[in-house]
């Protein structure tokens, strides 16, 4: 089980490696905008994306669109400061599988991703 | 600008705080800002609201507790103000003001900009002339802070 982590501050990069750890997931790649998401996961070999969505370069609501109208089946879960219903939405409608608010305690990152991907738990 | 503008952003605070510090910060009453005052070191990490309203909003820290803060929110000991440290803050102030702009609740949803830390000793951070700034002082058991914000109708 192999994730990426899409998130211009590394802080949150690394609160969300560690939930990723509470939910049985080590091995764990790292992009710092949607550009770069893209890119990796293109590559292939993830079978889980977090997406952050304002960064610079690229969105994430934009990396989004892009891999899914690549095709990618990834599940990809949106880890966000954008709270609001309409933004929900808009993540679910370009194909986002769950969300996630931020703040969040690692522990609620960790059952979302434990749902996902129950291979991991 | 309209002290009830100013609600959203010390839920904001609080809620922040509270789930990702595991801190509940003490508000320490509300005046209007004084931008020309010495205020000695400080790393203040600001973020841009836009759209039908528009606005900004600073969190400013000593550095004793941007180091306490970054500890706590890293899970690991921060001994000085390194890049680190300086993307910690800059995370507080963007998930302050995601909670705040949600709790506007405008439609279509405000738009955040990318956060900016400024850090240095007195230095004064002028805003345009017409702005009216309300701060926030904080305690915590992580150090005392201040939340500074400005915000009106466009």
């Amino acid at each position: 089980m192999k994730a990426l982590v899409v998130d211009d501050s590394l802080t949150i990069r690394r609160i969300v490696i560690k939930a990723l750890d509470l939910a049985g997931i080590t091995d764990v790649a790292e992009a710092c905008n949607g550009a770069e998401a893209v890119t990796a996961a293109q590559g292939g070999g993830f079978d889980l994306i977090l997406m952050d969505w304002n960064m610079p370069q690229m969105s994430g609501i934009e990396a989004l669109a892009k891999l899914r109208a690549g095709g990618c089946k990834t599940p990809i879960i949106m880890v966000t400061t954008e709270a609001e219903k309409t933004r929900v939405i808009e993540a679910i409608k370009t194909g986002a599988n769950d969300y996630l608010i931020k703040p969040f305690a690692p522990e609620q990152l960790a059952e979302k991703v434990k749902r996902l991907a129950p291979s991991a738990a | 600008m309209k002290v009830e503008y100013l609600n959203p952003f010390v839920e904001g605070v609080d809620h922040v705080f509270q789930t990702m510090l595991k801190i509940k910060p003490e508000r320490k009453g509300v005046k209007l800002s004084d931008p020309t005052k010495p205020n000695g070191e400080r790393i203040t990490a600001l973020i841009g609201i836009s759209g039908q309203v528009g606005g900004v909003v600073a969190l400013r820290f000593p550095p004793a507790t941007a180091l306490a803060l970054a500890s706590r929110f890293l899970g690991m000991k921060a001994e000085t103000v390194d890049d680190m440290v300086i993307d910690s803050v800059s995370e507080l102030v963007n998930m302050v003001a995601g909670q705040a702009k949600a709790r506007f609740e405008h439609d279509p949803p405000l738009r955040l900009g990318l956060p900016t830390v400024v850090q240095g000793a007195d230095y004064r951070v002028s805003y345009p002339a017409k702005s009216v700034w309300l701060e926030v002082p904080y305690g915590s058991e992580a150090g005392e802070f201040t939340m500074e914000v400005t915000y009106s109708a466009n």
